[in-house]
């Protein structure tokens, strides 16, 4: 018998070698960023998360998933692809001339993109505002994923005043804590933590958790505290799977060369 | 202007709910139907401007129809690129109600005036821009709102406006001829076209016939209307309540350039000369401050079009 979870575990090894394509192919930059949040996406996607049916992407009941931190859109790209929303092939077209599909996530350029991100901080408020519009319709969840150094921005501190002043329990916050920002560590450029602590304060309940369990993560996705938001912080590693790439920030801006790309196929291949 | 704003949305919420009204803690006193009646349609979202434009993109993303309100500079630059980004960028159906245009927060200051705010929001793709003189075109222009699903921003006095003695035809996007003339033209936007209808009248009486056509709709703007004009004037002028920079004047001024044929009409703008004001006064004193009244505006225009200007 397989051990559980292991179909997570592949899809994220099929997800870190699309990234890595992509990024390669279109000599684009984010592959550490792209990389640490594979696992959270892989469990949201493909573990009995999200209520999403690729056939019908605009669904009414469907579960809503903003990428807030949209400079890694290849993961949802990737994810959204072996999900069934298009057909794979369609990554191709990443980056290309006069392509769609380009470094941010846009609304309308491929099925199951729910907003448009790449300026940091807009992710949360659009999520409050999906939340509220649901709140009184069924069971469907808003679900907003965030980096640690966007944390930084005033506007997801608004977001998160307002929605646990609000009891928004339909809302979810996933916070991809893998400690570094463009320039370094974010402990280091400017301090968030103790972030459970704080987001606590503004009314939420608060999980931190191992961003590369599929375990916690499925779980934790799955708790639904009443009369409260729940926000994850997901502790990761940027550029997870990747030996040379793991923790180095230069990776937010990098595109591996050739020698580079081969080596990370190989780690990638293997299993890492 | 604002009581009539709000009552047409109030009207349309009743029986539609999808119409959200989101408030960043200001309209005392207009919002307590509102409030009282509709609680699942309005939000106080609190003093939190950019807050209020993501929540309000997520509600429209969600098919609803959303407009925000706030002070004029408050809600259209704390949040500019919320506005850029989740209304424009992703095209969706948000009104944003800039209360108290040009210098009606007068004694607030320079942080509550708004005289940059045409200028920023023109720059926005997708972005319409309506500018009421008064209420009667406040409310129509609201009403005008519900047939649309663009994003819009809704510039608007802070009340007490004088309301017209009779309505008259009005066309969203198209100027409207306020008063007729044969030599210049006069075009105006918000409560101050009447100190532009007040120097025609000055203008008059030394013989020339001011024709004063106020631009409701600033974006998209009637350029067929100015074109017109630019071929059948001596001279244009253009009166805003607003910086001379990036407002109305300029918007008319890249038409006239850009028209065919040799012909130029000499042309003026009046409006805040890229300044502000550091003193108290009501909104008339700040208007005065620049020149923006009807008789100093007659004065100029006689200056300009005699012989030796």
């Amino acid at each position: 018998m397989s051990p559980p979870n292991e179909h997570l575990a592949e899809q994220a090894r099929v997800i870190r070698n699309l990234i890595l394509d992509m990024i390669f192919r279109a000599k684009a930059a984010h592959l550490g960023c792209s990389l640490s949040i594979a696992d959270i996406l892989v469990a949201l996607y493909f573990g009995d998360v999200l209520r999403v049916d690729p056939a019908k992407p605009n669904w009414e009941d469907r579960d809503r998933f903003i990428l807030s931190k949209g400079h890694a859109c290849t993961t949802l790209y990737a994810a959204l692809g072996l999900k069934g929303f298009f057909p794979l092939q369609k990554l191709q077209e990443y980056g290309t001339e006069g392509s769609v599909i380009g470094d941010h996530n846009t609304l309308g350029s491929l099925p199951g993109i729910e907003t448009t991100n790449g300026s940091l901080g807009h992710g949360l408020a659009i999520g409050i505002g999906m939340a509220w519009h649901l709140k009184t319709k069924g069971n469907s969840r808003v679900f907003v994923l965030v980096g640690d150094g966007e944390c930084q921005e005033g506007s997801v501190w608004e977001g998160l005043m307002f929605a646990g002043f609000h009891k928004l329990q339909n809302l979810v916050l996933i916070i991809d804590n893998n400690g570094l920002e463009t320039l370094g560590d974010t402990s280091k450029i400017l301090n968030l933590e103790p972030l459970d602590k704080k987001i606590e304060d503004f009314g939420w309940t608060v999980k931190r958790i191992d961003g590369h369990s599929f375990d916690q993560l499925t779980k934790t996705f799955n708790l639904r505290p009443v009369d409260k938001p729940l926000a994850i912080i997901a502790e990761t590693t940027k550029g997870k799977g990747i030996s040379f790439v793991e923790n180095g920030f230069e990776w937010h801006g990098k595109c591996p060369n050739q020698e580079e790309y081969e080596k990370a196929k190989v780690e990638l291949e293997g299993g890492l | 202007m604002r009581f009539e704003t709000i009552k047409t949305i109030y009207n349309h919420a009743l029986s539609n709910p999808k119409v959200f009204f989101l408030t960043g803690d200001l309209g005392h006193a207009h919002l307590e139907d509102f409030k009282k009646n509709l609680p699942n349609q309005y939000i106080n979202v609190g003093i939190a401007e950019q807050n209020i434009i993501g929540i309000a993109a997520g509600l429209a993303l969600s098919g609803n129809k959303v407009f925000v309100y706030s002070i004029a500079p408050f809600i259209t630059m704390r949040c500019y690129e919320q506005i850029k980004v989740d209304v424009c960028y992703q095209n969706v159906d948000v009104t944003v109600i800039g209360v108290g245009a040009g210098y009606a927060y007068s004694t607030c200051g320079g942080t509550h005036h708004a005289i940059e705010d045409i200028a920023v929001m023109r720059a926005l793709p997708n972005m319409r821009i309506y500018s009421p003189s008064n209420s009667f075109e406040a409310r129509l222009i609201t009403e005008y709102l519900f047939t649309q699903s663009h994003p819009a921003y809704l510039r608007i006095g802070k009340g007490g406006e004088p309301a017209p003695e009779k309505e008259y035809p009005f066309e969203i996007g198209k100027g409207s001829v306020i008063k007729h003339g044969k030599d210049i033209t006069i075009f105006s936007t918000g409560t101050i076209l009447l100190e532009a209808v007040g120097a025609s009248d000055i203008l008059s009486k030394w013989g020339i016939n001011a024709e004063v056509i106020n631009i409701h709709t600033i974006k998209p703007i009637d350029e067929g209307l100015i074109r017109n004009r630019t071929r059948e004037r001596e001279a244009v002028f253009v009166l805003e309540e607003h910086n001379i920079m990036g407002g109305l004047g300029e918007s008319i001024a890249r038409i006239i350039c850009e028209s065919r044929g040799n012909r130029r009409p000499l042309f003026k703008c009046f409006g805040v000369p890229d300044q502000y004001n550091h003193r108290a006064g009501s909104q008339k004193f700040m208007r005065n401050c620049f020149g923006l009244n009807a008789e100093s505006i007659a004065d100029s225009i006689i200056k300009l079009l005699s012989p030796r200007a």
